[in-house]
């Protein structure tokens, strides 16, 4: 409970507060604060397995209620020193790969924005590797509980330390957008009972091209990710003793478990393809996404969703159907591979223009269970799983 | 008694079409009367206010100003969304460093001095209610 007193304390913050812009904290504007939050709860029905938001969770949600997954909170300062040069430093807490809600600096870049239709960016930004990708944590602006875990759950990185650089381009009425980017990061993921990747990523790089016209906007994009990966948990060190009983007689020796599972997983080489749609024409807002990534091991995770909501006065009904999948090169066979999807129905109610009550049914069909999952019973092979789920989401 | 009826007939219309013009005027998009832009589509306008893309026909970086007492019905006629939409969609784009909403004021004369002073301002009045030294680039039906 006492982790969850930052977000109780912007709760209140977001309460007091009657209105939802940045705030301007000096006369001439250019020094602003503002805010996002979720206090979230779930309850998961299964005693198998623990549900959870994303891979960098390393534990879930157990049988019956927890506030851990979804519950966050981030702060955004801005200040521009002209039109044309500004910068922005955000931080969030949520409960995140250290095992506990420690807060981290999300985003902290200098923005030139010459002309328009040209912005530079230098620094610490969110991964814009799919659509919504980079705001996936900010609750208040859309209309589930959580962005569909299939398909955002398995994202490795949620920043990069690096640069972008965006040109719009008018089409008639209609816009192109080109993003490219380039940087570095590091990340912990939990890809499976007693084993942790630690990813250090020496390059990211990649893109997207964007086509806006009336309610569509339409995306197609391209990334890859290098990095060394060390492992540590049960299985690694277990290995690794066995790999120094062998050593003990021959010298020579030279296999360790960051050989080994390197070479199974195929994680030093990651390439991401992705497409996505969305439609957003006054109270319809339609979403469809759709991934591959590719490992150097020629193993693939694909995933997807689609999400369709209609606003009527201040409720906002809602309808998700996502999956994920993942194909190893047929050496491990299907052992280590994971499959499931999963029917949400869902409602968003506007309880003022800053604050959104949420709640949310997830019938999951865990057909191989695998790294979305924690605590998994040894001899579970899946199965149907509800998950229901409560949010408040604010901004301030 | 014809007169009478055709009287009472006249003036009842003619405050039927009072209150109907009344209740729906339009909403005016508007900017510096000298700054050289005669109009704008809605997808232009859209692009500005929504943080797409801000460049005026001019050439210049467009600043729009939302204006507190008008900003729900602007919107209203602009994309179809209410207040609580139209935060979560900025929500979005402020969190994710991508675009700031329009400079927010709540006085409608403190409005009208940022148009009348900076050429590249944008914001909205009544439609009924344009002062003389703004001009119109773009009338939005409600």
């Amino acid at each position: 409970m006492r982790r969850l007193l930052p977000v109780c304390a912007g709760l209140a913050m977001a309460a007091l507060s009657g209105i939802a812009e940045a705030r301007p904290l000096t006369d001439d504007g250019r020094l602003t604060f503002s805010g996002f939050g979720t206090l979230g709860l779930i309850h998961n029905n299964l005693d198998e397995a623990d549900f959870t938001r994303d891979i960098s969770q390393p534990k879930g949600a157990g049988e019956g209620w927890s506030a851990r997954t979804d519950s966050l909170l981030g702060a955004q300062v801005g200040y521009r020193f002209t039109d044309r040069l500004d910068t922005v430093v955000q931080g969030i807490s949520r409960y995140h790969d250290s095992g506990d809600f420690s807060p981290e600096v999300s985003w902290a870049f200098l923005r030139y924005r010459p002309d328009p239709g040209v912005q530079l960016r230098v620094g610490r930004l969110g991964w814009d590797v799919y659509q919504l990708s980079d705001s996936r944590y900010v609750g208040y602006a859309y209309p589930w509980v959580r962005p569909p875990v299939d398909h955002f759950g398995t994202l490795q990185l949620t920043y990069i330390d690096g640069a972008d650089v965006t040109f719009k381009q008018p089409v008639g009425s209609d816009l192109l957008l080109l993003k490219l980017y380039t940087g570095r990061s590091d990340s912990d993921v939990f890809i499976g009972k007693g084993i942790e990747a630690h990813f250090d990523v020496d390059k990211v790089y990649g893109g997207h091209l964007d086509y806006e016209t009336g309610p569509w906007r339409f995306r197609v994009g391209y990334t890859e990710v290098e990095s060394d990966i060390t492992f540590s948990g049960d299985v690694p060190e277990q290995l690794d003793a066995q790999f120094d009983q062998i050593r003990a007689f021959n010298p020579f020796f030279s296999l360790t478990a960051d050989d080994v599972l390197g070479d199974a997983f195929g994680f030093d080489r990651v390439r991401l393809y992705s497409l996505g749609a969305v439609y957003d024409q006054g109270p319809l807002q339609l979403q469809a996404m759709w991934n591959r990534s590719k490992t150097s091991a020629e193993g693939a995770v694909d995933s997807g969703f689609v999400s369709a909501g209609y606003r009527i006065d201040r409720v906002t009904p809602y309808l998700v159907y996502s999956e994920v999948e993942t194909t190893s090169d047929g050496e491990g066979g299907s052992e280590g591979d994971f499959k499931q999807r999963t029917y949400s129905v869902g409602a968003r109610y506007d309880v003022t223009a800053n604050m959104a009550l949420k709640a949310q049914l997830d019938r999951v069909h865990i057909q191989r269970p695998g790294f979305l999952w924690r605590d998994i019973d040894s001899d579970w092979n899946g199965g149907w799983g509800s998950i229901f789920s409560l949010g408040l989401d604010f901004i301030f | 008694m014809n007169r009478v009826r055709r009287l009472l007939l006249a003036s009842t219309l003619t405050v039927t079409t009072l209150i109907t013009s009344s209740a729906s005027a339009d909403i005016a998009i508007v900017v510096n009367a000298g700054s050289g832009i005669d109009q704008l589509t809605r997808s232009d306008a859209v692009n500005i206010f929504m943080g797409r893309y801000r460049k005026l026909p001019t050439g210049n970086v467009a600043l729009p100003v939302d204006s507190s007492s008008l900003k729900a019905r602007f919107y209203r006629a602009l994309v179809n969304k209410d207040l609580a939409e139209i935060n979560s969609y900025w929500a979005r784009l402020v969190f994710s460093g991508e675009a700031s909403p329009p400079q927010q004021i709540a006085s409608s004369d403190d409005v009208h001095q940022l148009v009348i002073q900076n050429m590249n301002a944008l914001s909205y009045v009544d439609g009924a209610n344009v002062p003389d030294d703004m001009h119109v680039v773009l009338m939005l039906g409600e």
